[in-house]
């Protein structure tokens, strides 16, 4: 498993900072676990986002007190999902295990899909226990054999040795699923035919029960 | 199919209030694989929504899925022209959803994103507000 290395220092707290940190291209971070105090950190955003492109867990952090690894907890993204703002990171041992949730790309086509089929993914990522430095960056299963109306659930997922799955083991994964069809605009007599909605909680002038 | 617009409401008008602030609840790709993402404020339709959706599903035939994100939950009331000032409230004349910034208006899945992406440029002709392709992305 490869682990990125970042760039990073202590940070201050307080008032505008992280806006001032943000602007000089890193980004605001916590670290936090075993029972030892936060420590406020910056990163480096040009490195953190490599990292987080290639679907890394865990990362080597230089802070002063000689390189450390740390698992990724959470990123905050801004309003448009696109720019991280915040990192939460988590001391971790090597030989410890954790729980993280690791992304699932399907791969293969679908025999289903040509019946007439349409591949639904409906589980992108899935919860693993795993060790640290064991950490799968994806998991990759096949779904060329799914025909029409079949599933691939979790309980069919191999995973590499050492990775437990905690979600359910009957959880769909993905699905192939006869295509609804084109569901043409039926022709409105006149603009508008059903223009006013139903009130809620007035009494109909009709007898219509409710 | 016609406009979208709730089939029972509480009241029968709305104040016209304002769009503050980004979206901080539906601004993620949750069901297919790629979305449209709005980049500006305002309001869409609910015909603006169904031209978006005979868009795209013109353009993909019988291939893929589409999800509408938003539905036109708000009422919006004109007057009718020449009319003169006064007599109350208009009557309602569409119905729209308020977006913000952020939210994710429509989402494809089952197909390439080459496919996606035509697809969605299509949608956002349709849209009154600057929009983004966006794929979907893990949780990290």
């Amino acid at each position: 498993m490869h682990v990125a290395n970042l760039k990073g220092e202590r940070r201050k707290l307080g008032g505008k900072e992280n806006n001032r940190i943000r602007n000089r291209g890193l980004i605001p971070g916590v670290i936090y676990g075993h029972k030892e105090d936060p420590e406020f950190v910056s990163v480096g955003v040009k490195e953190l986002r490599l990292a987080l492109d290639e679907l890394q867990h865990v990362v080597s952090l230089d802070i002063g007190a000689g390189v450390a690894q740390y698992l990724i907890k959470d990123v905050q993204y801004d309003h448009l999902n696109k720019d991280p703002i915040h990192i939460d990171l988590m001391r971790v041992d090597a030989n410890e295990r954790v729980r993280v949730r690791v992304a699932v790309e399907l791969k293969g086509d679908p025999h289903g899909a040509h019946e007439g089929g349409v591949l639904t993914h409906v589980m992108t990522e899935i919860e693993v226990e795993c060790g640290v430095m064991a950490i799968p960056e994806l998991i990759e299963p096949n779904v060329s054999h799914l025909g029409l109306n079949e599933s691939l659930h979790v309980r069919d997922l191999k995973l590499p040795e050492g990775v437990v799955a905690l979600s359910d083991p009957d959880d769909v994964i993905a699905t192939v699923k006869a295509h609804r069809g084109v569901v043409e605009a039926p022709v409105v007599e006149g603009e508008e035919a059903a223009a006013e909605p139903e009130m809620i909680g007035r009494v109909a002038k009709t007898d219509e029960p409710e | 199919m016609p406009a979208q617009m709730p089939k029972r409401v509480k009241w029968r008008k709305a104040q016209k209030g304002r769009i503050r602030g980004n979206a901080t609840r539906g601004n993620k790709v949750e069901f297919g694989d790629f979305g449209l993402q709005s980049l500006e404020p305002g309001r869409v339709s609910g015909r603006q929504i169904e031209a978006g959706r005979i868009a795209a599903q013109h353009f993909l035939q019988r291939e893929g899925r589409v999800y509408i994100r938003i539905f036109p939950h708000k009422p919006i009331s004109s007057k009718p022209l020449e009319t003169r000032m006064g007599k109350g409230k208009g009557d309602t004349d569409y119905w729209a959803a308020l977006v913000k910034p952020g939210t994710v208006l429509f989402e494809i899945g089952g197909v390439t994103a080459d496919v996606a992406k035509t697809t969605m440029l299509r949608i956002a002709h349709k849209m009154p507000v600057r929009c983004r392709f966006i794929e979907r992305r893990h949780s990290l």
